[in-house]
């Protein structure tokens, strides 16, 4: 339970910087605005393990294992900045989210199976119905645009 | 065509919230977000620098517009929390969900100076069918 209501307020969080990113954005420009956000993120880590007395284990063995594609989130974060920045003002608002979460979706089962071994049904009939449920309130929205 | 490249940052943003959350299991909460952060940060000076865009930063800047970058590594954390206890596409679902209900209670009150778009009674139809696809991907 703990896990599904920090998986829903991660996605509140979400919009809350998304819409400070994008003020802050209109000022200085997409990427110094990028900038910002993880210089302001790194201070404020380095600050919270300061505060939490968290010792940092920089010996080469402790990251020697782990493989190097798992280091590259941050690259692929720039790169979903870059990349929506380019296709996000081309497409119509009500689209954005579901082709968004479309390919989040089936990445995610995917990344999923890779990681389990199998497809539950359950994710497959779900990830339909989320879907569904998003189709059917962007064509609400849609109404309201045209009248 | 365009429409089909915002599947595709959908694609990235599942392969980024993996790549922090298998990281974080082989370092911990903390210094997973850290290095998440340094190597975010090299690779934006990069571009940067290959833009040829100054560094200068305006002064007048409103001190809550730099609450992005703070917010964002609760982002991070919550992401490895989930994905590594309940996997790739139920935390990427929940924080859709999450996106959905805040997005249109920030349009309903216009919140943070953005336009007011009432909420209308229809949308808890999708709403509805959005969380029964939750349930479904929780119990099954």
């Amino acid at each position: 339970m703990i896990y599904i209501i920090s998986g829903i307020l991660c996605g509140c969080i979400t919009i809350v910087a998304m819409i400070a990113n994008s003020h802050l954005a209109k000022i200085i420009g997409v990427f110094k605005s990028t900038l910002m956000n993880f210089v302001v993120g790194l201070i404020s880590t380095i600050l919270l393990m300061i505060l939490v007395k968290k010792s940092v284990d920089l010996s080469f063995s402790s990251y020697g294992n782990i493989p190097l594609w798992a280091f590259l989130g941050g690259l692929v974060g720039v790169v979903v900045v870059a990349g929506s920045n380019i296709v996000i003002p081309k497409i119509p608002t009500i689209y954005t989210t579901l082709m968004i979460f479309i390919g989040q979706l089936f990445t995610g089962i995917l990344i999923d199976y890779l990681r389990v071994g199998f497809i539950s049904k359950g994710k497959i009939i779900g990830g339909l119905l989320i879907l569904l449920g998003i189709i059917y309130n962007s064509n609400v929205d849609k109404k309201e645009l045209i009248i | 065509m365009y429409k089909a490249s915002a599947v595709f940052i959908g694609i990235l943003i599942a392969i980024m919230v993996s790549f922090n959350g298998v990281l974080s299991s082989f370092t911990d909460r903390y210094v997973s977000i850290l290095i998440i952060h340094i190597v975010g940060l090299i690779s934006v000076i990069i571009v940067l620098i290959l833009k040829k865009e100054k560094f200068k930063i305006p002064k007048k800047i409103p001190f809550y517009l730099f609450s992005g970058g703070f917010l964002g590594i609760f982002v991070v954390f919550l992401n490895n929390l989930c994905f590594n206890s309940i996997g790739a596409s139920l935390t990427l679902s929940l924080s859709i969900f999450g996106q959905l209900v805040l997005a249109c209670f920030i349009d309903h009150y216009g919140f943070f100076g953005l336009n007011i778009y009432k909420f209308k009674k229809k949308k808890i139809i999708g709403f509805l069918m959005v969380v029964s696809g939750l349930v479904t991907m929780i119990i099954y």
